[in-house]
């Protein structure tokens, strides 16, 4: 949460507007801009794993900020935060399936859906805190994913919902390289929406209670509204993530919004920077990449002199799973303010460099 | 600079050439999905050997050479996806596939149908069995593929063998059912269609016990069995957690015959449970267990050998279900190879190319499996057999199945009707 600030000498804030600007200077604005400039053009050069691997980090990444609203902006702790995923994907394939609205408005609805309940599962959290709070949203969790396989009408049960594909003035986005831009643009939606409630009234209100939550309510912020409101937005985008995944995949079915989806989604928003627009992604994108990462390594290690001589065998597999892990401990250990903070540092490096001193 | 050109025209052509005289010395690669790692492991290790043997011994007598991409996903579906469009999305695009398990068969379902890329998935779900979607059950699955009973098949083929068990027993009054498991889409998948089944046989059907997917105390479930006086119950987990129900209904006493469902029960579930797992009955997807008396006994020995040199080994019950399975896949690629080309589209019509289907030099020990485009129940004879316990189960596996202390004895063969109205539940 640490931030320095990189902004030239003599350059002077005079306006509350500049104070408040979402880029602090005009290359790094330009730098984003060309970034998505660059992922439209993505499916033209890269190969259809890689945009298969882009859509998972878009869609985990949309579910992910939601959480660092919670987790990051207001102080809120949840573990249930892959229910509400499960929750979205299967609104919108209802909404889309069964009560035939085109999948472009079904992920909005589904994302107003899941923040209803999302709104319904965050009142306890006007009233707990800390590790009381995490037991809640634990049994969000349950409550959810036992809903999940007993409500048929809604999810189907035992075999799996399924969800119309993205369609757009007649245009059908089926292939991976079109649904793309439909996910790109729903990324670049919500960061900038999430940047933009950070700067308004309601986000320094999250921020504060986040920061101490008696002072805050001394200041006359209505912590309950604000903590319950906080649970809204981070269910709010989890279902956009999921619908965004039900449409994609165009096939919900009850498994892998379990606690250990969850848990994953907290180690992305810790992993890249708790409290970070830019974080969220860069954590994602960790998450996602890290086991594919180490599946290469372990499908080139697989009949190699090494695996000869260590006769490793079927244990690759395992090896690469306790890989995943000690990356994953290294990393907290050597990098406890996430890859936000590390890009940061990476940049003021190059901006003082030669002289850092 | 002109002659340049067609030097380099002429070395393309030649590279093409030779490309595609490489594709007619027919190799092609089909990616299989294995857990061996994840939360199926235990039955995923055996199963995913069988594959790899099975393909491996089947390349050695001739036809298509099939070389597996083995990737272990660890049960995870983002995994799954990410795999399939690596297969699927690249310069060459995989011809078929070979899933394992409800997670990744359910993400993929949509996608193989749209790329039709046919998938023999280890999740026998009833509801994969409907190619057309007309049964108006569930959507279609023109791609999906199994080799083995859909589980609310096997569930039929148990409940049925227990009314009659019941009536041969002589015992009064309506016998009790109830259906156990984790409230999950594995163990729920063929609850609806047992509890139909039970009612039409006459059972009385008693509320479902839940128990979780992992191993714990499940003395109270068992408890609830013992008190409502449950004559038979189907386990609907994976074996980790049926063997401990297995134990606790032991130690409770609760006298009951336990149905298990195909992945939970084997020789290795047997083997941990004990003499709590004495008696419990359970569908095989095979002719014969290994060790067990075919005519393709000695070949299925033969494949084992590509893993196990010694030829020592036993192999679970999975090991040869995953077997046939790679050899039906085998057979189907053989078969789109002679007639226009390895593609997904022909290696599903090989599928649909023989009635009461044997892969060669298997006889009698996969059963006879006949997939057509409407209707991709493969096979409706179902072998139930009973898991026999009699004695200490501390020696390893090989020495409990040779000395006789684990036995797998043939219960009945239950014939099911083709009925219709079960296609896709």
């Amino acid at each position: 949460m640490a931030s320095t600030s990189l902004l030239p000498a003599g350059d002077f804030r005079t306006t509350y507007a500049a104070d408040t600007t979402i880029f602090p200077t005009v290359t790094s604005r330009n730098c984003a801009i060309a970034g998505v400039v660059l992922l439209c053009l993505a499916p033209y050069f890269l190969s259809q794993y890689w945009i298969s691997l882009l859509i998972q980090i878009g869609y985990f990444g949309v579910a992910a900020l939601g959480l660092n609203i919670l987790v990051g902006f207001t102080g809120q702790i949840s573990i249930g935060h892959a229910a509400f995923f499960g929750f979205g994907a299967f609104s919108s394939a209802y909404v889309s399936t069964q009560l035939g609205v085109p999948a472009f408005f079904a992920i909005p609805i589904a994302g107003v859906m899941t923040a209803l309940v999302g709104l319904i599962f965050g009142l306890p959290a006007a009233r707990l805190k800390g590790l009381y709070l995490a037991i809640a949203t634990l049994a969000a969790q349950y409550i959810l994913l036992d809903f999940f396989s007993r409500a048929e009408w809604f999810t189907g049960g035992s075999i799996p919902a399924s969800a119309e594909p993205f369609r757009l003035f007649g245009y059908t986005f089926n292939t991976d390289r079109q649904y793309f831009y439909v996910v790109l643009a729903y990324v670049v939606l919500s960061c900038l929406l999430v940047t933009n409630l950070i700067r308004s009234r309601d986000g320094r209100a999250f921020v504060a209670i986040r920061d101490h939550y008696l002072s805050a309510e001394m200041m006359g912020i209505n912590l309950t509204k604000y903590r319950t409101l906080s649970f809204g937005l981070a269910a709010f985008y989890a279902g956009i993530g999921g619908a965004l995944y039900a449409h994609y995949a165009q096939v919900v079915s009850n498994e892998g919004f379990g606690i250990e989806r969850s848990i994953v989604f907290l180690a992305m928003i810790i992993i890249g920077g708790v409290g970070s627009v830019m974080g969220t992604l860069m954590g994602t994108a960790f998450m996602v990449l890290l086991p594919e990462a180490m599946e290469w390594i372990s499908a080139d290690l697989r009949g190699s002199v090494i695996d000869d001589m260590l006769s490793f065998n079927n244990n690759i597999a395992f090896l690469r799973e306790i890989a995943i892990g000690l990356v994953i401990v290294l990393f907290l250990m050597f990098e406890p303010d996430g890859l936000a903070h590390r890009w940061r540092q990476i940049k003021a490096y190059w901006k003082l460099y030669p002289f850092s001193h | 600079m002109r002659g340049m050109m067609l030097l380099r025209d002429v070395s393309l052509a030649v590279l093409v050439c030779g490309l595609a005289g490489a594709a007619q010395a027919e190799t092609v690669q089909v990616g299989q999905l294995a857990d061996y790692s994840g939360g199926t492991a235990d039955v995923g290790v055996p199963f995913g050997q069988g594959l790899i043997d099975g393909m491996a011994w089947a390349n050695k007598r001739g036809g298509v050479t099939v070389e597996l991409d083995t990737v272990d996903y660890g049960y995870k579906v983002p995994r799954a996806v990410a795999q399939y469009k690596k297969w699927t999305g690249g310069d060459t695009k995989m011809p078929a596939i070979l899933g394992w398990g409800t997670a990744d068969t359910e993400a993929l379902t949509g996608f193989i149908a749209r790329d039709k890329i046919p998938y023999m998935s280890a999740s026998y779900s009833a509801a994969l069995t409907d190619p057309t979607g007309k049964s108006g059950k569930t959507k279609p699955a023109p791609y999906n593929f199994f080799y083995a009973p859909s589980y609310s098949d096997a569930l039929r083929a148990m409940l049925t063998w227990a009314a009659q068990d019941w009536k041969s027993k002589g015992k009064p009054g309506k016998p009790k059912f109830v259906h156990m498991g984790a409230n999950h889409p594995y163990p729920n998948a063929p609850k609806e269609a047992g509890e139909a089944i039970a009612k039409e046989l006459g059972f009385e059907v008693l509320p479902p016990v839940q128990f979780a997917l992992t191993p714990g105390d499940y003395t109270a479930q068992c408890l609830t069995l013992k008190n409502t006086g449950a004559n038979y119950a189907y386990l609907g987990n994976t074996a980790g957690s049926n063997i401990a129900v297995l134990k606790a209904c032991k130690n409770v006493g609760a006298d009951v015959q336990f149905l298990g469902n195909v992945w939970g029960m084997d020789e290795n579930a047997a083997k941990a449970a004990g003499d709590a797992a004495d008696g419990v009955v359970f569908p095989l997807r095979t002719a014969i267990p290994y060790g067990g008396d075919a005519p393709g006994a000695n070949n299925l020995k033969d494949v084992s050998k590509n893993s196990d040199p010694t030829g020592n080994a036993y192999r679970p019950v999975h090991y040869v279900a995953g077997v046939c399975t790679a050899l039906y896949m085998k057979e189907a690629i053989d078969w789109a190879a002679k007639n226009g080309g390895v593609t997904g589209e022909n290696v599903k019509k090989g599928f649909y190319q023989k009635k009461d289907w044997v892969p060669a030099g298997m006889e009698g020990v996969c059963k006879p499996s006949t997939w057509t485009e409407t209707d991709h129940r493969p096979m409706l004879n179902i072998d139930l057999y009973r898991i026999r316990v009699s004695g200490s189960t501390d020696a390893p596996l090989p020495e409990l199945i040779k000395n006789g202390t684990i036995k797998l004895e043939k219960v009945a063969t239950i014939d099911l009707p083709r009925k219709p109205e079960w296609l896709g539940w």
